[in-house]
């Protein structure tokens, strides 16, 4: 998904670029990029977010045409010579695109022959490239040529040098056109342009529009259409959130079709898949794994994972503290785990490991970012952008990556194999169960809500769900929360248990259970609150704690996959009680460029 | 018209268990929710200003429509706390609507042209259908293109003319909107009072899922507008007749054979040797095992049917687990619904999240509560509750 902005009228295209494309940055936003027109066509782009190219902008940019877009790179790494607007040999024309071309490759193959020459590896390239070639004086007419030759689905704005108008078109993405006062804009959607109007026109599919200052016509194969003009009741933020209150409980509601998406992008492939660890296995003596953050949340989890199913020793450390560590390590092979793909902390890492000459498969969400560029191999997680500080989605998809990555080398026998593949292809619906049923959830929200210190516990698996659910809790609700090994809470923070300091357990069904329940009677000998987090079917541990929340069995391994869903919505829930900003928590940032 | 109200708060109860736990209108025809239906007409006919009035399980329909964009419309989404009724639905819309407007029910699945014609009719109206069965709905008396009362769900019905529940009002309907529950009372006041409701009528597809067992019926009609489409991979010696569609990384392995009308989701594995015949709908990310065969029914998202297995006329919602063998035969069956007895010929209807062991056998017409467990070699029938367990 990309988001595309044009803009036509007697104000300065630059500024109002900008603030629309900040609008459609929840569309992606690895890369970003404005062209104005006033004389010629000048472009300004990079694989920054829309703030950074803002601050490194020319001042008084002159021009009161334009068009700019924001970048989720699908063909091509994000870089500067890869982000749009593109153009073509002549510099004249400029185009930025939402869509993937189909048939670019032979399109470009043959412009290439035809003596026009590219400089990007994008798909959208071509299309600049059509219309000069088409280009007799009449631009909407070249474009109509140059799409008729296009395969796939675009909504591109079209701009030229010395020509009165932006040409825009449609087919499989969102096109619309704001209507203002002398002056008109363009966009992927409509919150984009509500700053500056509320009303609007749909372009529907195979439509061509011809937009100046002060007219818009909209032609279907050469012949006119009168499009209906809408006016627009709604605000901008409600549209993105799409119903939510939050971004971040939008994305928490994502989770099943991530989890989906994730399943149909690795699970097929069995024949196919990429090597990931490389030719050989000197990754089987040992593997070394690093993160920050909820990602090193993740980590604990997946060298669990490959140490219970392919026995590779694994040794998982925070990024940041590894920078530090003077001595050698011997591992056949290092997996990184970075959301964003630009964490300063394992960025370093990631070329320190490269001098001391181990490989490295980096896990990321972001395609061409600094990590997956530094990586000998990627595995690529499908959570799509995440808006929200707070990170939900992009977890459970760097879980399911691991949970794949640990099938694929493992070494357990067809059955326990099907019987896992089968859960797992479960797991949407189970994860959708938590999300119907929060109720519970929502009351022990209530409960939480009034207390100052709280602990998360958990063993085995679980234990680093504790250390996720506390840190959930407090970059949120700014409730001081601890995630300890439920075994650990007797050496020392037992002085601090009472009734002012609740406990959260986090019990599954598997080796741990026994000992858990012991935990918790101790911890209710010293008066405190319990909400215990427990599968289905479980009656035990319902008389031992103040309140229990249920979620679905499923196999003990893919516990945290249930359970993270229900701490999730539980930090969410206590935060709103508290009436603070979810989406923008104080004093943080979505990713960490910073050492 | 530009602008309209889509009631999608209801909960549907008589469609238990697949009710439970989703709202009616997000119940699966056809590979697609009942909404996205009614969604898709409006857009057709130009009208993308939507206002969605949900309330039961709001956040499936969040989800699932966003922003609306994918499906080229703008929602406003307005909550009912409590389900108190389709006129205090829409009096909570109050805010967000501007002159005059459409309002249509979200579980009754149209086309646009059913309401095509109507969307230039004059406030206030209401779009009425000749039907075959009037009693099931609220029966309009007509006359001379004036409604002159909605009488709901009659012992007998005087005429077979019947409200679509789609009107055309202006913002006045809400000075007469005052603790009544559903809009025929507010209707039948208003003409009371003198007011003047056109009806015109439809001979497009209108169509409501009542009971469990509608989904099936309906999923065949509804099935014969789907055109052949292929992703996936498509192994050699799969035979494929007809209309049939095939989503995104969904393998259909060797000597498997389709005939459409069939729709199949994304990220499914199905066969080999799997035989699927009209008019039947497959969800996304669902395994079928070898030697199965499936006819005219409805499987959910996330299904996996072991090998060996025979279905007819059923309904399969999502999660379900079931072991090799499953046997379920269609039938003709006298089902109890509140008090109604209804005589409808139907196969297995099984609610989310059921696990049957190796060869189950269901008897025609038996509905399984949602996450019920059912031992091996088991025969269910008649109803059972929700986490039922067969032992």
């Amino acid at each position: 998904m990309c988001g595309i902005i044009g803009y036509i009228g007697e104000k300065q295209a630059g500024p109002i670029l900008l603030n629309c494309l900040s609008r459609l940055e929840y569309r992606g936003y690895d890369s970003c990029g404005i062209a104005v027109a006033g004389g010629g066509v000048r472009v300004y782009k990079d694989a920054v977010r829309v703030k950074a190219l803002e601050e490194t902008l020319p001042r008084g940019i002159k021009g009161t045409v334009g068009i700019g877009h924001t970048r989720w790179a699908t063909h091509g790494e994000p870089s500067r010579v890869n982000a749009h607007p593109h153009g073509d040999c002549a510099g004249k024309i400029a185009v930025v695109h939402n869509g993937v071309i189909n048939n670019f490759q032979k399109l470009r193959q043959q412009l290439s022959s035809e003596g026009h020459s590219f400089i990007s590896e994008t798909d959208t390239e071509v299309i600049p490239h059509l219309v000069e070639k088409y280009y007799d004086g009449d631009l909407a007419k070249a474009v109509a040529m140059a799409l008729g030759e296009v395969e796939g689905s675009y909504a591109i704005i079209v701009m030229m040098a010395g020509e009165p108008g932006l040409v825009a078109a449609r087919k499989d993405s969102p096109l619309i056109i704001g209507i203002g006062d002398r002056e008109n804009y363009i966009a992927s959607d409509v919150p984009a342009v509500l700053d500056y109007t509320d009303r609007v026109i749909y372009l529907e599919d195979d439509d061509i529009g011809v937009i100046t200052t002060g007219d818009i016509k909209v032609t279907r194969q050469g012949t006119g259409v009168d499009r209906k003009r809408h006016r627009i009741s709604w605000s901008m933020e409600d549209a993105q959130k799409g119903g939510y209150g939050h971004f971040m409980l939008k994305e928490i509601h994502e989770q099943p079709k991530v989890i989906r998406d994730t399943i149909q992008a690795y699970l097929p492939a069995d024949e196919s898949a990429a090597d990931l660890f490389g030719p050989g296995d000197t990754y089987r003596a040992s593997m070394l794994m690093l993160a920050c953050g909820t990602s090193y949340h993740a980590a604990l989890i997946g060298k669990y994972l490959l140490e219970e199913l392919s026995g590779i020793p694994v040794r998982t450390e925070l990024a940041s503290e590894f920078n530090y560590h003077g001595y050698h390590f011997a591992a056949g092979r290092a997996i990184v785990i970075t959301q964003s793909g630009e964490t300063a902390d394992v960025l370093k890492a990631m070329k320190r490991l490269r001098e001391a000459g181990c490989p490295v498969t980096a896990i990321t969400n972001v395609v061409g970012s600094t990590a997956s560029r530094l990586a000998e191999r990627v595995v690529y997680t499908r959570a799509g952008p995440e808006i929200s500080v707070a990170a939900t989605k992009s977890f459970i998809a760097q879980l399911m990556a691991l949970y794949w990555l640990a099938l694929r080398y493992s070494k357990i026998d067809i059955s326990r194999w099907d019987n896992l593949v089968m859960e797992m292809r479960q797991l949407p619906g189970k994860v959708q169960q938590v999300l119907d049923n929060d109720a519970v959830i929502l009351k022990c929200a209530g409960q939480l809500a009034g207390y100052n210190h709280t602990f998360f516990i958990g063993r085995g698996i679980n234990f680093p769900m504790a250390l996720e659910g506390a840190l959930k809790l407090k970059e949120i609700s700014y409730i001081h929360a601890e995630g300890y090994a439920a075994g650990e809470l007797k050496h020392g923070p037992f002085a601090l248990l009472g009734r002012e300091a609740p406990v959260v357990a986090v019990v599954a069904r598997d080796n741990t259970y026994e000992a858990m329940l012991t935990s918790i009677k101790e911890i209710k000998a010293r008066h405190s609150p319990v909400i215990a987090l427990v599968a289905e079917g479980d009656e035990a541990v319902g008389e031992l704690a103040d309140t229990v929340i249920t979620v679905p069995q499923t196999d003990a391994l893919f516990s945290p996959v249930v359970n993270t869903v229900a701490l999730q919505l539980l930090a969410y829930y206590v935060a709103k009680e508290r009436g603070c900003p979810i989406d923008f928590p104080r004093n943080l940032a979505k990713s960490v460029t910073v050492e | 018209m530009k602008q309209a109200v889509i009631l999608a708060a209801g909960e549907g109860q008589r469609l238990r268990p697949f009710t439970v736990n989703r709202p009616k209108v997000m119940l699966s025809i056809a590979g697609k929710p009942i909404l996205q239906y009614v969604v898709e007409a409006l857009a057709q006919i130009g009208i993308r200003d939507i206002v969605l009035l949900v309330g039961y399980h709001k956040e499936q329909i969040f989800d699932y429509m966003g922003s609306g964009e994918q499906l080229g419309v703008a929602i406003t989404y307005v909550t009912q706390e409590k389900q108190l009724g389709t006129a205090h639905a829409l009096a909570q819309a109050r805010d967000v609507i501007k002159g005059e407007f459409l309002v249509l029910p979200g579980d009754n699945l149209i086309e646009g042209a059913t309401i095509a014609r109507f969307a230039a009719a004059r406030p206030e109206a209401l779009l009425v259908k000749r039907v075959d069965n009037p009693a099931r709905y609220g029966v309009v008396t007509v006359d001379r293109g004036q409604v002159r009362g909605i009488i709901e769900k009659p012992e007998e019905a005087r005429s077979n003319i019947v409200s679509t529940g789609i009107y055309a009002f202006t913002t006045q309907i809400f000075d007469f909107i005052e603790s009544e529950l559903g809009i025929p009372d507010v209707l039948n006041r208003m003409i009371a009072r003198g007011g003047d409701i056109a009806a015109e009528e439809t001979d497009g597809t209108w169509r409501d899922v009542i009971y469990p067992w509608d989904i099936v019926n309906l999923n065949d009609a509804i099935l014969h507008w789907i055109q052949a489409s292929l992703g996936g991979t498509i192994e050699e010696g799969v035979s494929l007749k007809g209309q049939v569609s095939v989503g995104k990384g969904t393998v259909i392995r060797s000597n498997s054979y389709i005939a459409g009308p069939v729709v199949i989701g994304d990220g499914c594995d199905i066969g080999p040797n799997v035989c699927l015949l009209p008019a039947t709908s497959i969800g996304n990310n669902v395994v079928i095992a070898p030697f199965t065969a499936i006819k005219n029914s409805v499987i959910g998202d996330d299904v996996n049917i072991g090998p060996g297995s025979t279905m007819q006329d059923s309904v399969i919602d999502k999660g379900c687990v079931i072991q090799g063998h499953f046997t379920a035969s269609s039938g003709q069956e006298e089902i109890k619904v509140d008090h109604e007895h209804h005589l409808v010929n139907v196969g297995a209807m099984l609610g989310e999240g059921c696990r049957l062991g190796n060869n189950v056998v269901a008897q025609p017409g038996v509905i399984v509560g949602n996450y019920s467990q059912v031992q091996p070699l088991k025969l269910i029938r008649g109803r059972l509750p929700d986490r039922s367990l067969v032992v």
